[in-house]
């Protein structure tokens, strides 16, 4: 049980008697921890069936689906075509277009959100507020969907039932392309703009109290000792949702998408996990599908090792 | 901030008072639709086409949509499905997650850096949908419970999460626990479990919401309509505008004495009846997880 077990017994002539006692050793090293690995079985199981499976069926990118008998290898030509459908340069705008219109608009709202409540002294007004504004990010995008359809309906939905009061004629929200991709930032906000702010008002809340004693000694007012003590203090968790954010850029919200779709407006919206969806499982282009599945893929995957080499030269730790 | 409670100026006040109606404001526009939505549910179906989108309180007072809901057989089987996938899911997520994550908390077990790497490979690449559907066809899981069920089997956040929260525990009373002779399971089960036991709660009800919310993989794995779970069903109603899943079979005179029900009442009266159970477990999440930020004042 030293350290001799990894030594790379062999390299030099004296340790070779050793060998066949350090394996054995090892053996006995594994054979101690058994409990632990029987314990890891079902899980590293799942793993393997439904995580490592799937990568290994993603060769299908490279072949022709047949039902019947083994699939043929085709090389590129399913990204080939992939490259050369207009569609898929459509539907990767759309999703690099929606990714950055949340990332940009809605990144700094949390922040605020945290440092409004972090402000409130009433700790039954807090509670209250913390209550509701977190509920939305527990409801599914269906029901999201649901609420939104309703909430914004032409004849009787709340939006424009106020917009009326005004003297404003109804807008079709949900079915104009003016509009819908105001609908997924603004929906996308309303779910997630209170629950993301925990993270933050975690951070704030760490923040040593003597350093705002300081600045009210010197005379700093709210606002100051916000911009001064409580954001600098942000910058590190800032960086690293900032980094989050960046790894889930390609996916862009399929659930929201999916559910907030319709005819009127599908190509405006239409993202690559919708497009996948649409051409493998619905339309039977399993092997095309699959090669626009994997290019996605490939893409997300760089994006989140970057983001996690940023992460740790920015934060001085990685993402995980 | 505790100091500037001594002696507040008028502008001050002001601000403190704009801050308090901004959030107010927030939780008006998140709680809103949804109050809206049960008054809709709940009012006259004769008063439904006339109601605002700013209305919170019925107009007029029926349990008309309700009664249609849960005697709708489509419906009652959703909800069913809804339970059973949930429930059996939970529990193998719970017990997977945490006897892995107790094994890979133990920093002498041998290989363990390779097994991390092993899942954290998952998290970082996904070959996309349709190969874990073709697996899922392979497996001859189609059209059963066991693919929507099985599918997420261990999360890999919240096992990272949970592994965190062992690694704390303290090495010398897992050591006592193996000086008395404890096998790794009584370890977990008398040692780590009892102290993690806020973790485990945490993570058992993520998985909760995580089931009861899933539809993408039971609409693609579940071809039969009949194994559909409820947040399916909702879909095809309300967002695919599917209205014969729901007012087929007369459901509605049937259930109203030929009063016709208002479709919008309807589909109000599902969504609200989709979020239920979210809303029951939702004081369970706000205790465990935001315990610590939920009150004000002590800090800062």
């Amino acid at each position: 049980m030293t350290g001799l077990d990894h030594s790379p017994s062999g390299l030099t002539p004296a340790l070779a008697g050793n060998v066949p006692k350090a394996r054995r050793s090892g053996l006995r090293r594994v054979w101690h921890w058994r409990g632990y690995y029987l314990m890891l079985l079902p899980g590293l199981l799942y793993f393997v069936v439904f995580h490592y499976l799937p990568m290994w069926q993603a060769k299908l990118a490279f072949q022709d689906y047949r039902i019947i008998g083994p699939s043929i290898w085709v090389g590129l030509k399913h990204f080939r075509a992939l490259f050369e459908s207009p569609v898929f340069y459509q539907v990767l705008w759309n999703t690099v277009l929606i990714s950055a219109m949340k990332l940009v608009i809605l990144f700094p709202v949390p922040v605020i959100v945290a440092l409004l409540v972090n402000e409130v002294q009433g700790s039954r007004y807090r509670r209250f507020v913390q209550s509701a504004i977190y509920l939305p990010h527990f409801l599914s995008w269906i029901v999201i969907a649901g609420v939104f359809i309703a909430v914004l309906s032409p004849t009787d939905g709340t939006v424009n039932d106020i917009l009326g009061l005004f003297g404003f004629a109804p807008v079709p929200f949900m079915t104009s392309e003016g509009s819908i991709l105001w609908v997924l930032v603004f929906s996308e906000m309303w779910r997630s703009a209170g629950w993301d702010s925990l993270l933050f008002l975690a951070a704030v809340m760490a923040i040593d109290p003597q350093l705002y004693d300081a600045a009210t000694i010197d005379g700093a007012g709210r606002w100051r000792k916000i911009w001064h003590v409580t954001l600098p203090a942000l910058v590190p968790t800032m960086a690293t949702v900032f980094i989050l954010n960046l790894g889930a850029f390609m996916s862009a919200g399929f659930d929201q998408v999916f559910n907030f779709s319709n005819d009127a407006i599908r190509d405006r919206i239409d993202i690559l996990d919708t497009y996948v969806y649409r051409m493998g499982l619905v339309g039977g282009e399993y092997a095309y599908a699959t090669a626009a599945g994997l290019f996605k893929g490939v893409i997300g995957m760089a994006m989140i090792l970057a983001a996690h080499v940023v992460a740790k030269r920015v934060t001085g730790k990685g993402v995980w | 901030m505790a100091a500037s409670r001594i002696r507040k100026t008028p502008f001050e006040r002001i601000e403190y008072a704009i801050i308090c109606s901004t959030l107010l404001l927030m939780v008006v526009v998140t709680v809103q639709p949804i109050l809206n939505l049960l008054a809709v549910s709940l009012s006259d179906s004769a008063e439904v086409p006339g109601m605002s989108g700013l209305a919170v309180l019925p107009h007029g007072f029926s349990l008309d949509v309700w009664q249609v809901l849960l005697t709708h057989p489509q419906v009652l089987r959703g909800l069913a499905n809804s339970l059973l996938i949930t429930v059996a899911g939970t529990v193998i997520n719970v017990v997977a997650t945490t006897l892995m994550a107790w094994a890979l908390s133990r920093e002498g077990l041998p290989g363990r850096r390779a097994i991390l790497i092993f899942i954290l490979v998952t998290v970082v690449f996904e070959p996309g949908v349709v190969p874990d559907y073709l697996v899922m066809k392979q497996l001859g899981l189609l059209n059963s419970y066991w693919s929507v069920i099985l599918y997420r089997g261990v999360f890999a956040w919240y096992l990272i999460v949970l592994i965190r929260f062992f690694e704390e525990i303290p090495k010398e009373l897992l050591e006592a626990a193996e000086i008395e002779g404890a096998s790794p399971l009584q370890t977990l089960w008398h040692v780590v479990a009892p102290l993690a036991l806020p973790a485990i709660a945490t993570i058992t009800l993520f998985y909760t919401v995580l089931h009861w919310n899933e539809y993408f993989r039971a609409m693609i794995y579940l071809s039969d309509t009949g194994k559909w779970p409820l947040q399916v069903v909702l879909r095809q109603f309300v967002v695919e505008g599917d209205k014969s899943l729901m007012v087929g079979l007369d459901a509605m005179n049937k259930y109203t004495g030929g009063s016709q029900i208002d479709l919008r009442a309807l589909k109000a009266g599902m969504i609200i009846l989709t979020l239920i159970p979210v809303l029951a477990i939702y004081p369970l999440i706000l205790k465990f997880f935001t315990k610590g930020t939920m009150s004000g004042a002590v800090k800062g």
